[in-house]
């Protein structure tokens, strides 16, 4: 195909990747990058928590506007460690789904190229296993981003909070408790509900309490709350 | 585009810290470094965020969310002195983090809490960049200190409660076998023998010896004489029935509450039979109360013997202890010691004076050294001299040895009241120091002018000498004649100085503070030798140069400072740091004694809080400072 058929293709159509050399070294280089040991400590490496916003909340036919991602290095959440964009979009989103996250048509027309918005997000991320509240819904829209503009498969190690708080800490209702519900009940302030940076800052602190009930029962590394998360699943499907 | 991220974050956490002092008045500049620098941390509650064994704190901690307490370990480990509870906004622990040292106190999370932490690099950056701060921490750290004298005089004043008697058992007051009459004793009787016996009060007691009323001088006349009853009459008709009484093993302290609440002026005390044991008047209780400064100086001016005089001596230690439960100052209290000293001294002299025949004779009592500072501290032995004249018709050898025999009397006396005779024999029994007014005036010629290192430490003694008493101008004509010749002297300054710069405060490189300098006691400081005697000895050489005749090293200090146009806040910075240093010197002096121990000055700073190592480290740079203007002055 050729640069014609791009414009022209569209919509629903799968694109075609086109990459600069650097672009395809970065790549390479993230791809080249150790696996971090999963059987460490909590406190002893790198985790990258994240927030993606979106255009609806339809994985196949929504796109990724932004994400917004804090880390938390040996146990601590460092602010120059943060990080956040915006992927330029062709077409802005609704005005409904504009009032959820804030940012506005123009932020989302002048945003950053896609592929070098989400090469900078695997720079940012490296090898680090990504937490998130839901995350199969985080997942989903940026292994779809990934791969389209990409071409690669992120195969990053995610854990979900939503599997793993309620092992710890129950509160006598097996209803299901949303993110708000946990930020309320550890009376944590969210300081911009729907900003993606703020959500995963919120969310690293919901980590922090985790972990140190984690370290308390002996669930002490990234593998431990993989493995309660794979447990609570099968659990739960298997009902 | 991650900056819009770290941006918001930090916008966030500056904005967090903004309501709560110091940091809603910190410079904007600094407060972004605190925003881009903290990191935050999450603890569990009850877990232990800070302890001395945790080590240096190398962290400053500001709470974002949740509460944490504060224990502080007491000074003997025994107490827990005072709990404090941190909330969101406050910062811990200065103190520690600024000296990098592990901390006296555990801090516990109360709550689940979030705390911002900063790094104590990043904390002492802060510190530079923002005077807020820096006055901040300053001040938090003069409140330690406030709160460490706190400290401190609640842990004397508990030692003093335990001697104070107040809760000694009435039977360790009661010293009188009571003196008791049945009821049907006719009144007549009953206060012929309270006038004989000269007793305020009569106890009725019953067949079985328990006490059924009182009778009491009060009584007489509203009872008996203005009632005009017969004084025939029975003692139970006029006596106060049930008196008030209580267990032979309740304290002094029940019975002055007794007494308040029930309005009466004796307690009765009985053994569980109920039978009467004793009285306890309310004159028995006051003179439980602690002695004060005017009785122990009437005590000492009215004794006749030398045994009275130890009593007073001991009693003056036991006021400065007070004194210094109460907070006051090691300067107050030294000079105190000093005065009452002086007061015994005195005394002493006098009590002789009876008993040796010094007419025509003009003397005066000299002291040296520490008490010729007027600069005592609880453990000090004698040092002193006699200066008179000799007249053409006298004999010299005849009066020096009248003297002698005198002075040899006191110093025995001194020794017997508390006044260890001198090692070194620095004592007016000593024919070396029992001179005329040319020989002294001499022998500091001599020294000034070859100023051999035998000579110089003579100097440390003998040139800060004081009268006590006898002819006290004897002793100025000696400081005249001793300002002259040093003024004309600046050799002799300058090797005086020599000598003073070349012992160094135990101030380490690496350690806070050299405690190796005694092999035999590793670990310790002298701070006599190390300590105050550097102060000691600038002061004199400042004093000495600048024509200051006071002998005290604070007001040496004070008044040099004053001529040697040093700014006053200099002065006081010298001052409290030596004053400081004498007051760790009286409480470590005051607990080795408690235990029986022979008190030294050889602290352990290991044994000191925080606060309190921070300031003598502090002390001992204001005794480098002293010594630095040495060498400036001096060109060592």
């Amino acid at each position: 195909m050729n640069w014609f058929s791009r414009v022209i293709g569209g919509g629903k159509e799968k694109r075609k990747i086109v990459l600069s050399a650097e672009q395809r070294q970065a790549i390479e280089a993230w791809q080249g990058l150790p696996a971090d040991d999963l059987h460490r400590q909590h406190n002893d490496g790198r985790y990258v928590i994240v927030d993606v916003e979106t255009s609806g909340l339809n994985m196949r036919k929504d796109r990724l506007i932004s994400i917004g991602a804090v880390a938390l290095v040996d146990g601590r959440l460092d602010v120059n460690d943060a990080f956040q964009v915006v992927l330029r979009q062709d077409q802005v989103s609704t005005h409904e789904n504009i009032l959820i996250h804030g940012i506005g048509g123009s932020a989302q027309s002048e945003g950053v190229e896609p592929v070098e918005a989400l090469l900078s997000f695997l720079r940012y991320i490296g090898k680090a296993p990504l937490v998130a509240y839901h995350a199969f819904f985080d997942q989903a829209m940026i292994d779809k981003a990934m791969t389209e503009y990409l071409g690669i498969e992120l195969d990053q190690t995610w854990i979900d909070l939503a599997w793993v708080l309620p092992v710890f800490f129950h509160y006598g209702t097996d209803a299901r408790m949303e993110l708000d519900d946990w930020l309320r009940q550890f009376e944590i302030e969210n300081i911009l509900r729907h900003n993606a940076v703020s959500d995963a800052y919120a969310t690293a602190k919901l980590l922090q309490i985790v972990i140190a009930a984690g370290n308390k029962k002996g669930a002490d590394s990234p593998a431990s709350f993989m493995k309660i998360e794979k447990s609570r699943r099968w659990m739960h499907e298997s009902r | 585009m991650s900056n819009s991220a770290t941006e918001m974050l930090v916008s966030a956490t500056i904005e967090f810290l903004r309501s709560y002092p110091p940091f809603d008045r910190m410079e904007p500049e600094a407060m972004r470094f605190l925003g881009e620098n903290a990191r935050l941390a999450y603890y569990a509650k009850d877990s232990v965020i800070i302890s001395p064994e945790s080590g240096a704190v190398r962290v400053f901690r500001i709470l974002q969310r949740g509460k944490v307490q504060v224990r502080q370990a007491g000074e003997l480990g025994a107490v827990e002195h005072s709990m404090l509870t941190m909330g969101p906004g406050e910062g811990f622990s200065i103190s520690s983090v600024m000296a990098q040292r592990p901390s006296t106190s555990t801090y516990t999370a109360l709550s689940d809490i979030f705390c911002y932490e900063l790094s104590a690099d990043d904390f002492l950056v802060l510190m530079q960049k923002s005077p807020v701060l820096n006055l901040y921490c300053t001040q938090s750290l003069a409140s330690l200190l406030s709160q460490s004298r706190q400290q401190l005089q609640m842990q004397f004043s508990q030692h003093v409660a335990e001697q104070q008697t107040m809760n000694s058992p009435l039977a360790a007051i009661i010293k009188k076998e009571p003196i008791a009459v049945t009821p049907d004793t006719p009144t007549r009787q009953v206060i012929e023998l309270m006038a004989g016996r000269n007793i305020g009060s009569m106890i009725v007691v019953d067949a079985e010896q328990q006490p059924v009323g009182i009778f009491t001088q009060s009584d007489v006349l509203k009872r008996v004489v203005l009632p005009e009853a017969s004084l025939d009459d029975p003692i139970h008709s006029v006596m106060t029935r049930d008196p008030y009484t209580l267990p032979f093993a309740a304290n002094a302290y029940d019975a002055a509450l007794a007494m308040a609440k029930h309005g009466v002026r004796h307690v009765l005390a009985v053994d569980e039979g109920g039978h009467l044991k004793g009285v306890v008047s309310e004159r028995d209780l006051f003179s439980l109360q602690r002695v004060g400064l005017r009785q122990i100086r009437q005590t000492i001016d009215s004794a006749t013997s030398i045994d009275m005089l130890l009593l007073a001596s001991q009693e003056v230690r036991q006021l400065s202890l007070n004194m210094l439960a109460q907070g006051v100052g090691a300067e107050q209290i030294t000079q105190f010691i000093s005065a009452l000293n002086d007061t015994l001294t005195r005394r002493v002299i006098q009590i002789n004076l009876d008993r040796h025949d010094l007419y025509g004779i003009e003397w005066a009592w000299l002291s040296f050294g520490s008490e010729g500072r007027d600069e005592q501290t609880f453990s000090t032995d004698q040092d002193n001299g006699i200066v008179y004249i000799c007249t053409d018709i006298m004999d010299r050898e005849q009066t020096q040895l009248v003297l002698l025999e005198f002075a040899r009397d006191v110093n025995a006396d001194l020794d017997k009241c508390g006044f260890p005779l001198c090692s070194g024999n620095i004592m007016a029994g000593n024919p070396a120091l029992c001179l005329t007014l040319e020989e002294w005036e001499e022998k500091f010629d001599n020294w000034i002018r070859m100023p051999e290192p035998q000579a110089l430490l003579n100097a440390t003694i003998f040139f800060d000498f004081r009268p006590l008493y006898g002819k006290f101008n004897l002793a100025e004509r000696m400081r005249l004649t001793l300002l002259r010749h040093t003024r004309n002297n600046p050799l002799f300054l300058r090797m005086l100085a020599g000598n003073a710069v070349s012992i160094l405060p135990p101030l380490g490189k690496f350690r806070d503070f050299v405690t190796d300098a005694d092999p035999d006691h590793p670990g310790t400081i002298d701070l006599k030798k190390y300590g105050a005697r550097l102060f000691i000895d600038a002061a004199r050489i400042f004093a000495m140069a600048h024509k200051v005749s006071a002998t005290n090293t604070v007001q040496r200090l004070r008044l040099a400072a004053a001529a040697m146009h040093t700014p006053p806040e200099e002065a006081a910075a010298a001052v409290d740091a030596f004053n400081f240093i004498q007051l760790l010197r009286l409480r470590h002096q005051h607990s080795e004694q408690a235990q029986g121990r022979e008190g030294d000055n050889l602290i352990t700073p290991d044994d000191l809080n925080e606060v309190d190592r921070r300031i003598l480290k502090e002390a001992f740079r204001q005794a480098r400072k002293l010594q630095q203007r040495l060498k400036l002055d001096y060109q060592l």
